[in-house]
């Protein structure tokens, strides 16, 4: 002991030995944090190739450390709730067991909020583990970082997350909200309700970014006015120069892009600065039941959300959503419109691999996508469907005014599911995105100029 | 005290000029930019003193600074969903819980590192990832739910406008957070420079073999300063937790702000943290009035590389022979 406090710096045979010793604990401890990697246990069994054997291998990609696990691991939740409930044929799934008679075998990996380990971890998943289709990203930027993956290796991306649109790739499969869904009802609704001029605040990345430029356009259409226009770093706590810009501004409403551990952080300290809900409400996409339980329902209560789904939608399939959600994973959490989306994807992937296999096909690229085109499901949502044109999801929009407890009373609801249009008509207006029968990967992209009517899914 | 008072005057200027520009409505917007930014300044502090210890004072290169931040927010969350306490009573709690995760870390891995910079920083960087390894396991990545004190609420107005409303304001809990700073930095000065154990870990940190020839327990001083340093985060990640959020990753957004206090401020005096906590949260606020904070955040980084390039000790130095 004595020794090794000496304060001299030692570059004796000790001291090299301790170096090596402390040092590789300190990088294995890093390089173990961020390639943890297993199968997960809801879904044991034999591993075999892909589409062959008794198991279907599928990619399962969140990150689980690092800033962005806040929102990813709940989707990882969510994803492994519905992969047991298909190989047990539980909840939706009640009655049949796996697909087809295999059952799901998940290849977990964690790109550990690094937007290139995705990438490199969806290379490794397509060429090594070679499984048939890959569930995961949240953030666009992630997305952004594995989409040439996809499309250079032909592989299907089953995306569960709202975005910014201007995209439509025929290795993604969308089932978040495409901007039409999410947008385009809640600008109208701030216009209307709390009036016309908006202050914009979002997270300094792609999404929020873009999301504010539609949402600009959409309330400039309008005769609204956008009065501020400020971005805060991925992971901000500190809003004081925001807020000051927000009460010089004094606009009508604030839309929030704030993604992450900023939420909470921003909504506190608005209410601290003395702004309540009253005086200017907050319209935001990413604050959802769950950082409403992390800031506290007092520091929401009268603010708004625009979702396609809320844990207070009334359906049976989400009652049972909910009870299942909780039951696995404990009384105290709560679920989301990113977890519900995780959900509902995974079973749209195992149904149309089960059509696959009942076509007495092989389970590929090929085959699932076009299997996976016009998938109908009964989601806690609500009946969705898959876009046969461009891939994206029916969906329903809604806008939410959060309450004391925490949950959502739904203030706006479209009648039935939408129908996704991938690109802002408001700055776009006309273009389309339809893909050829079967897909063969060319530009699917159309300029028909002319005003795209609201398209309610018929079932 | 040149550069403050420069830098002072430099901030006149900067209000004067918003002024000019835009009339009366600007001028308090400046001014409530400004006096905002003594929030900010609270919170480097906060976070900055217990580093100021084990960096300042030990030379410790303790890049889990942030993890024992965030544990002190743990601990307050533990405390409030276990026994409903209130946020104030959970301090005491955050400051032991951080400081005996600290003694141990400093039994089990620093102890063996000093004298070696190097290995320490490595060995320091794994244990952060660790720590957040360890409260993700048991709390998940989610983020936590902490209860703010109700009547710690509100604003303190300087100045209203001429319609009434609040022009120059600042938050009640922002003056708490920056009188909790101030309150550990009299007592962390008394404890350093007042009592006798201050006087030995001081001379332990100036000569370590002659302390230990005149009968200084050093392995126990050590000890107690380390964990005392941890237990300063500790305190720092209870304050914080509800203002700010909780998740197991929250540390590192601290970690570098405090570091930027430190180093700005000169390590030998702790006057020097407070001084360097003002220069860095003040400069950030004004620049940011007139940017953004992301462009006032990289200014601020890059001024302080030019500073550490010219005055590596910092701004507030003892004249040392060599």
């Amino acid at each position: 002991m004595a020794e090794s406090r000496d304060p001299l710096i030692r570059l004796g045979n000790i001291g090299r030995r301790k170096f090596i010793k402390y040092g590789s604990i300190a990088v294995g401890a890093g390089v173990l944090s961020a390639c943890t990697r297993g199968e997960s246990p809801a879904a044991g069994g034999s591993s075999g190739a892909a589409g062959g054997g008794d198991t279907v291998k599928v990619g399962v990609m969140y990150s689980t450390t690092g800033t962005i696990a806040i929102v990813e691991k709940s989707l990882q939740d969510a994803t492994f709730l519905a992969v047991e409930q298909i190989n047990e044929g539980k909840g939706p799934w009640a009655g049949r067991q796996g697909v087809g008679g295999k059952q799901i075998e998940m290849v977990v990996v964690n790109p550990d909020s690094n937007w290139d380990l995705y990438n490199q971890m969806s290379k490794r998943l397509i060429e090594e583990d070679q499984v048939v289709c890959v569930l995961g990203c949240y953030t666009s930027a992630s997305r952004k970082s594995v989409l040439p993956v996809f499309e250079e290796t032909d592989s299907l991306l089953y995306y569960p997350v709202y975005y910014e649109g201007n995209e439509c790739s025929s290795n993604v499969i969308y089932t978040g909200a495409a901007p039409n869904q999410q947008i385009t009802d809640s600008i109208p609704y701030c216009y209307e309700n709390f009036g016309p001029k908006g202050f914009f605040i979002g997270s300094d990345y792609i999404y929020p970014k873009e999301s504010n430029r539609i949402a600009k356009a959409e309330l400039e259409a309008l005769g609204g006015q956008v009065v501020g226009d400020e971005y805060a770093a991925l992971g901000t706590t500190e809003f004081i120069t925001i807020i000051n810009r927000i009460k010089q501004a004094q606009p009508d409403f604030i839309l929030s892009n704030l993604v992450g551990d900023s939420i909470p952080a921003f909504y506190r300290q608005y209410r601290d600065a003395g702004i309540t809900s009253d005086q200017i409400p907050i319209m935001a996409y990413p604050t959802t039941e769950e950082e409403i339980q992390a800031m506290g329902p007092e520091y929401s209560e009268g603010h708004y959300t625009s979702f396609n789904y809320f844990q207070t939608v009334d359906t049976p399939e989400n009652k049972a959503f909910v009870e299942e959600f909780k039951a696995k994973f404990g009384g105290n959490r709560v679920t989301n419109g990113v977890m519900e989306a995780a959900y509902l994807q995974t079973f749209i992937m195992a149904q149309a691999m089960e059509q696959v296999l009942a076509a007495g096909d092989e389970i590929n690229t090929g085959t699932l996508r076009e299997a996976t085109r016009g998938q109908v499901f009964k989601a806690p949502q609500g009946t969705v469907k898959i876009d046969p044109d461009n891939y994206h999801t029916y969906l329903h929009s809604r806008i939410g005014r959060w309450g004391a407890d925490g949950q959502a009373e739904i203030v706006f609801s479209t009648p039935a599911a939408v129908k996704p249009i991938p690109w802002s008509q408001a700055l776009y207006k006309g273009r389309i995105c339809v893909h050829p029968t079967p897909d063969d990967r060319s530009d699917p992209t159309q300029e028909t100029g002319a005003d795209l009517p609201v398209e309610l899914l018929e079932i | 005290m040149l550069d403050f008072s420069l830098f002072q005057s430099h901030l006149f200027y900067l209000a004067q000029e918003a002024a000019s520009d835009g009339g009366s409505g600007n001028f308090y917007a400046a001014l409530n930019q400004l006096v905002n930014g003594i929030g900010i300044v609270g919170i480097l502090l906060l976070t900055g003193l217990g580093l100021a210890i084990t960096f300042g004072v030990m030379r410790i290169i303790n890049l889990a600074h942030g993890e024992f931040i965030m544990l002190g927010a743990y601990v307050t969350v533990l405390m409030q969903e276990a026994f409903n306490l209130d946020l104030v009573l959970t301090i005491p709690f955050a400051f032991l819980g951080a400081a005996l995760i600290g003694a141990l870390t400093e039994v089990t891995v620093i102890r063996r590192l000093y004298g070696r910079p190097l290995e320490t920083l490595l060995a320091t960087w794994g244990l952060s990832i660790v720590i957040q390894g360890i409260v993700k396991i048991l709390f998940t990545a989610q983020l936590k739910y902490v209860r703010a004190p109700s009547y710690i609420s509100g604003n303190l107005t300087l100045i209203s406008s001429t319609e009434g409303n609040p022009a120059v304001a600042i938050s009640y809990y922002r003056l708490f957070i920056i009188a909790i700073a101030l309150l550990l930095l009299a007592l962390t000065t008394y404890l350093l420079y007042k009592t006798p154990l201050g006087r030995q870990v001081r001379a332990v940190a100036q000569n370590r073999e002659m302390s230990k020839c005149l009968g200084v327990n050093t392995s126990m001083v050590d000890l107690l300063t380390f964990s005392y340093g941890c237990g300063l985060a500790g305190v720092a990640g209870a304050v914080l937790s509800a203002l700010k959020s909780v998740s197991p990753p929250m540390g590192q957004d601290y970690l570098v702000d405090a570091w930027m206090v430190v180093v700005t401020g000169g390590v030998d005096k702790l006057v020097g943290t407070l001084a360097g906590a003002f220069i860095i949260g003040e400069s950030n606020a004004a620049i940011a009035f007139f940017l953004n904070d992301p462009a006032a955040r990289v200014i601020v980084l890059a001024a302080v590389i030019v500073l550490i390039r010219y005055r590596p000790e910092g701004l507030f130095t003892v004249q040392k022979r060599a």
